[in-house]
């Protein structure tokens, strides 16, 4: 088994170094330049030349890269060209919004798809399931910039419950500025738990423990709340896991549309000006966010569910 | 040269207008149709309505969301163009500024008077008696000094030291008496310390604190930064040291960051903002239908500028930018994309002070047989391939390109439409890597005059190649040169038509419409002027009590 863990995290580490050269290299190789976005036309020609020779960007490519994967795996990310700030006190700054969007629409996920997963379970191929089927294959289906504004619309202009837009922090504002979001979040990946979660909830309702547990008189609201969903919740949360990059992706666009001062906003602002060591420190610790939350799930498996020790052993 | 970001996604932009569409009640005209913009809804009229015509109220909050964030405070980086511009025009002054009411002058403001040498190489500035920062510090003639030597330092000036063009030095006369001595006549030279960069800065604390004096600076505008987060938005607090009296009468301002369009229109919509910048063109009609809202369109020097490489041999053809002129039909454009906000230009530049009349310099008419008699006569009879770059994510240059294409093929000229993000297109356009371009998604003059734009198009020593152009033309910019060497007003009124004329005569680039800016506004806020540079004069602005 130590094995397996140590083959993982290798894997692991390789992702990520190949994930920051690839980031480094993409936003090097699309075309603009970070000196010319930020003075403009005006500027002099020897102006120009000035501000690159004090970004380093006169360097030769290879000794730009070399300086950020040293600099990327020593922790020490610079400083962001066009903000002239710590590219750490940046993302300190912005980190936050981001991660409780995407907690708070994961919970929004689970508080609507657990339920409606039971439901369609209890009926297969009932008028329940195949409405439940319908309804969260539209709100999949759906872009979340549209979903984003169509909620927008509703809930903040015509019933006025939430703000349109913006952000505020303390666990009012975080109420009020980001269940709009998160619900638009929630409901982009709430397909997702309900096809999982029903599909297992299925088979473990058909299996021969159950059925022993139902001969035993055990009323069905428990057999499903407590011996079906617990063996069926962890495949769940393992398919959320693996969704993580797809909600990174989700909360760039809806920071976008509820004007959310979070990472997200940060990257397009950074691309738009390409600032490339905050792109690249953004992409690496995004990345670096996907393979950890994965490498967890992982070694929770692995903790948790035999069968899965007996394929690393 | 302002710069205005937006996702690359039009598919974002227009399938939301549809959304935000769909919710609206009527329309003032078809969904192409021409849209009749009022008459209250014109300039600074759009402030004097209704309840706006009683006396200004002090006290209140306002909320103004706006497209375009500001990024950095220091007037000499502004990286962000006119979402810094703008900000900093609320912390900062100038010795002099544009004229508020929205005209061409100027009018004075940390200087309360000023006198010029006769050879127009010495300007003699009275700073305004009692005059004080923010936090209370009086202004001094050393302040001046230090901003207008910084202003001038090309080091340090890093975005518009062309701006500073002729500067020799300034030397403190007197406490409130500052000389400067230009190293030529520059007749533009008051309008060129009328913007951002020139704002006057406190020396000790500039010199003391160094970048840091700009995450929360002091200046003598009417507001001072409360609270600043990046990416958010930024709150001012009514400067108590004001130097007009009994302004401003708001007791804050906030900017909400909304680069968005249609989060903007919903912010305004829902009340939780009472201005917004940037109306969309497409949603101008809604704004209008809402007897909440009020729409406010301004003159700016903005314009659709399409530049052409001259390196190309086609675009180096007279006969050829010509045809391209004739066979634009601009009404079309104008009604089609913009909802008639748009003015028909006679000039290459935007709409600029000396410019004349349309009398007396017309306009390119839409001819398309003489555009087919143009190509006829060209080196370029057989026809030609054109590529035309425009960056993404902007609605109407999506459009624009596909008008342009279709109505250029009818005079046997292909062009092939290449949507670049911004970034990519203004890369381009800076290398010479394109055959024509609209280089900024939003292009506007920085001064009132003509003299910066002519410049940077027809100085061959400007290092910048003929504002990228690679234009040239000896005659022309000769006759500019004069122009902008040229002390007196009204011999510059009398120079620059001739210019004008010439230039739309051989079009080194094409202004295809003059556009103004389309701000809206709750109703109840009043006084919302802006200046003829786009700048929002906040300390004019107030609300009205019955208002929500």
């Amino acid at each position: 088994m130590s094995t397996y863990i140590l083959k993982r995290l290798s894997i692991s580490l390789f992702v990520l170094v190949a994930l920051a050269a690839a980031s480094f290299l993409l936003i090097h190789l699309v075309p603009g330049d970070p000196v010319r976005q930020m003075l403009g036309s005006g500027a002099t020609p020897e102006n120009i030349q000035n501000v690159r020779n004090r970004l380093g960007l006169n360097e030769p490519l290879f000794t730009q890269f070399y300086t950020f994967m040293g600099n990327t795996f020593t922790g020490q990310f610079g400083e962001s060209i066009t903000l002239r700030t710590p590219i750490t006190e940046l993302i300190g700054d912005r980190i936050a919004p981001s991660v409780q969007l995407i907690l708070y629409g994961v919970f929004i996920a689970l508080l609507i798809g657990v339920p409606l997963a039971t439901l369609a379970a209890l009926r297969p191929q009932g008028f329940a399931d195949n409405l439940i089927r319908i309804a969260t294959t539209f709100t999949f289906g759906m872009p979340t910039f549209w979903l984003g504004l169509v909620l927008a619309l509703v809930f903040g202009l015509q019933l006025g419950i939430f703000p349109t837009s913006g952000y505020e922090p303390g666990v009012a504002g975080f109420f009020r500025t980001l269940t709009l979001p998160a619900l638009t979040l929630g409901l982009s990946l709430v397909a997702m738990v309900v096809r999982t979660l029903r599909t297992q909830l299925l088979d473990v309702l058909d299996s021969e423990y159950i059925e022993a547990a139902r001969a035993r008189g055990i009323s069905e609201r428990r057999i499903i709340g407590i011996h079906a969903m617990r063996n069926s919740v962890m495949t769940t949360i393992t398919v959320i896991s693996v969704q993580i990059g797809f909600l990174i992706g989700g909360t760039v666009v809806l920071e976008y549309v509820f004007q959310i001062p979070g990472m997200g906003t940060l990257l397009i602002d950074a691309v738009t000006d390409r600032d490339f060591p905050l792109v690249a420190t953004i992409t690496v610790l995004t990345g670096a966010a996907v393979v950890i939350v994965s490498l967890i799930t992982d070694l929770i498996q692995l903790a948790l569910d035999p069968r899965v020790r007996a394929n690393a052993s | 040269m302002s710069k205005w970001r937006s996702m690359s996604a039009p598919a974002v932009l227009i399938t939301a207008g549809l959304v935000l569409s769909a919710c609206s009640g009527g329309g003032s005209g078809s969904p192409t149709g021409e849209t009749e913009i009022p008459e209250d809804a014109l300039g600074n009229a759009a402030t004097t309505i209704g309840e706006c015509s009683s006396e200004p109220q002090s006290g209140g909050d306002l909320v103004y969301s706006r497209r375009s964030q500001a990024q950095d405070l220091n007037p000499l980086v502004a990286a962000n163009g006119n979402g810094d511009i703008f900000v900093i025009n609320q912390i900062m002054d100038q010795l002099v500024t544009s004229d508020p009411d929205g005209g061409y002058g100027l009018s004075p403001a940390v200087a309360e008077s000023w006198e010029v040498s006769d050879d127009g190489k010495t300007y003699t500035f009275t700073i305004r008696e009692g005059i004080k920062f923010s936090n209370g510090q009086p202004v001094t003639a050393e302040d001046v000094k230090f901003s207008l030597d910084r202003f001038a330092d090309p080091e340090q000036n890093l975005i518009l030291a062309i701006a500073a063009v002729g500067y020799k030095r300034s030397v403190v006369e007197d406490s409130r008496t500052v000389r400067v001595e230009l190293d030529r006549p520059v007749a533009a030279f008051l309008y060129n310390i009328s913007i951002f960069p020139a704002s006057i800065v406190p020396k000790d604390l500039v010199e003391k604190q160094g970048d840091a004096f700009f995450d929360a600076p002091v200046g003598t505008g009417p507001f001072m930064v409360k609270k600043f987060t990046r990416g958010s938005g930024i709150t001012f607090e009514k400067n108590p040291y004001y130097w007009e009296e009994g302004k401003p009468y708001l007791d804050s301002v906030k900017f909400n960051f909304a680069e968005e369009d249609n989060s903007r229109m919903l912010d305004l919509k829902s009340g939780k903002a009472d201005m917004i910048d940037g109306v969309p063109y497409s949603q101008i009609p809604q704004v209008l239908d809402d007897d909440d809202l009020q729409l406010q369109v301004v003159e700016v020097p903005q314009f659709l500028g399409l530049w052409l490489n001259h390196q190309k041999p086609y675009m180096a053809d007279e006969k050829v930018r010509q045809a391209l002129q004739y066979a634009i039909d601009r009404d079309e454009i104008n009604t089609a994309i913009y909802r008639g906000v748009g003015t028909t230009p006679n000039s290459v530049l935007p709409a600029l002070k000396f410019d004349a009349s349309e009398s007396d310099v017309e306009p390119y008419p839409y001819d398309v047989e003489q555009a087919k008699k143009l190509i006829g006569e060209s080196k370029f009879a057989d026809g030609l391939e054109i590529e035309l770059k425009y960056p993404a994510g902007f609605e109407d240059y999506k459009q624009l390109g596909i008008y342009l294409q279709q109505a250029w093929g009818e005079i046997g000229v292909t062009v092939e439409l290449r949507e670049l993000d911004p970034a990519a297109v203004a890369d381009a356009f800076y290398a010479g890597d394109y055959d024509m371009t609209f280089p900024y998604p939003q292009f506007t003059s920085d001064v009132t005059v003509p003299d910066e734009y002519a410049t940077l198009l027809a100085d061959p020593d400007s290092g910048i190649d003929g504002f990228f152009s690679w234009w040239t033309d000896d005659a022309i910019w000769q006759k500019i040169e004069e122009f902008t060497l040229t002390p007196d007003e009204e011999d510059r009124a009398k120079q620059w038509p001739v210019i004008q004329q010439e230039l739309l005569e051989t079009s080194p680039v094409i202004n295809v419409l003059n556009l103004p800016f389309v701000n809206a506004h709750r109703k109840g806020v009043c006084g919302s002027k802006v200046d003829a540079l786009g700048s929002d004069q906040l300390q004019d602005t107030w609300l009205a009590s019955d208002a929500g």
